[in-house]
């Protein structure tokens, strides 16, 4: 699947969700690539943010990061620093 | 995925203590680690009474973590005639930055009807943020003028306002980033410093005349989690970050952070709990130190612990 990581206020990625499962199977020591579901934490990874920095909305509504990407769109807001 | 605590779906998880939650069971519990904090470090004193009601002074900027403790604060206590809360918000003369979240603070303080005070570095020191970070005499980074002048004015109307209590919004990832940055640079002296400011249970600290004793109760919510509070509830807090931040050292230790989370989750939780227990000991070692040489500034009379406060001195450079 197609997926794409809309960064508000800075870059858009375009990503192929085959590619970050497998680049997310790589980085575990166990596991099955074939049954690696992507998480939105693995997209995070792909663009170098950290899920303690951002949230992730899927059509307005925040989603846990650790679940499996259902989406094929992804908005992605960055915590504003300071009071 | 849906809630652990009942059939909705979730809208967070915490790696930290494996929750996943949906909007109004996170919600509650945020709420409930605030109300736990208040508590557990005595914020409401014994004699407090309807009749002789505490003022908890709020410093109210209109970002999130500000306006989500105003929030959480009003929600518990508005039905406590013990308790009266009051915003107080500085405008630091920040073009297109402050105007706005001071809009949010107005609008906050209307809808949960709470005394909202308003002061400006341009009217109290006759300078503007915009202008300091062009002059720059101290060679220094924007936030380490803007930090002496805010401190000084929000003790200032804390005082004025004869506050009990002066809270701020720090939060999980602000507190856990100083404790490491203590660590670091070996400042136990500030550890003991700063369990007397703020960290303490306000019946454990040294007496402190001088000072308006302060109170973080987020300390115990993540940023993240105080964002996603603050968007879940609607509040309106403002979304855009001071063009003048710049906080080299600081943000290494956030970056530091962040990965230590990802692979050992709860290590902010952690760090605060232990450095908590550290700045115990180390108030207890350095008792009756403060004080001895503190002193009133010659030109504000505000207390120092030199001839002239920094403040002032910055001020004179400035000029």
């Amino acid at each position: 699947m197609h997926v794409t990581v809309d960064v508000k206020g800075e870059d858009t990625y375009e990503l192929e969700l085959e590619a970050v499962a497998g680049a997310a199977a790589d980085g575990e020591a166990t596991g099955d690539p074939a049954d690696a579901t992507p998480t939105y934490a693995d997209l995070l990874r792909e663009v170098e943010l950290s899920p303690h920095e951002v949230s992730v909305l899927v059509d307005g509504r925040p989603v846990p990061e650790d679940q499996p990407v259902e989406s094929d769109h992804v908005t992605v807001l960055r915590l504003i620093k300071g009071g | 995925m849906d809630c652990n605590r009942c059939n909705e779906e979730a809208v967070m998880h915490a790696a930290y203590s494996g929750a996943h939650l949906c909007e109004d069971h996170f919600r509650e519990s945020v709420e409930k680690r605030v109300r736990r904090r208040v508590r557990r470090d005595d914020l409401v004193p014994h004699d407090a009474t309807p009749e002789n009601p505490q003022t908890w002074v709020i410093g109210l900027s209109g970002g999130k973590d500000s306006v989500v403790l105003t929030r959480i604060l009003h929600d518990t206590f508005a039905e406590d005639p013990r308790i009266e809360l009051v915003g107080l918000t500085i405008h630091e003369g920040i073009e297109g930055y402050r105007d706005k979240s001071v809009e949010a603070c107005v609008e906050l303080c209307e809808d949960l009807e709470i005394r909202h005070e308003l002061v400006s570095y341009e009217e109290e020191f006759g300078v503007r943020m915009d202008d300091v970070v062009e002059d720059d005499p101290e060679n220094m980074a924007a936030c380490a003028y803007c930090g002496v002048f805010r401190r000084d004015l929000l003790s200032k109307y804390a005082e004025e306002l004869e506050a009990d209590l002066l809270l701020t919004g720090h939060n999980l990832d602000d507190e856990a980033q100083t404790a490491l940055m203590n660590v670091l640079e070996g400042d136990v002296e500030q550890m003991a410093k700063h369990f007397d400011a703020s960290l303490g249970p306000l019946s454990e600290r040294e007496e402190q005349d001088e000072f308006v004793p302060r109170a973080k109760p987020l300390r115990d919510v993540p940023e993240k989690e105080v964002a996603l509070y603050a968007h879940v509830d609607d509040l309106p807090a403002h979304i855009t970050e001071c063009p003048h931040a710049s906080e080299a050292y600081r943000g290494e230790i956030q970056q530091l952070l962040y990965d230590l989370e990802e692979n050992h989750p709860g290590t902010r939780h952690s760090i605060l709990s232990g450095y908590e227990e550290l700045a115990t000991i180390a108030a207890e070692k350095y008792a009756g130190d403060d004080g001895a040489d503190l002193q009133e500034c010659v030109e504000c009379g505000s207390t120092t612990t030199r001839d002239v406060c920094r403040k002032c001195s910055l001020l004179e450079a400035l000029v």
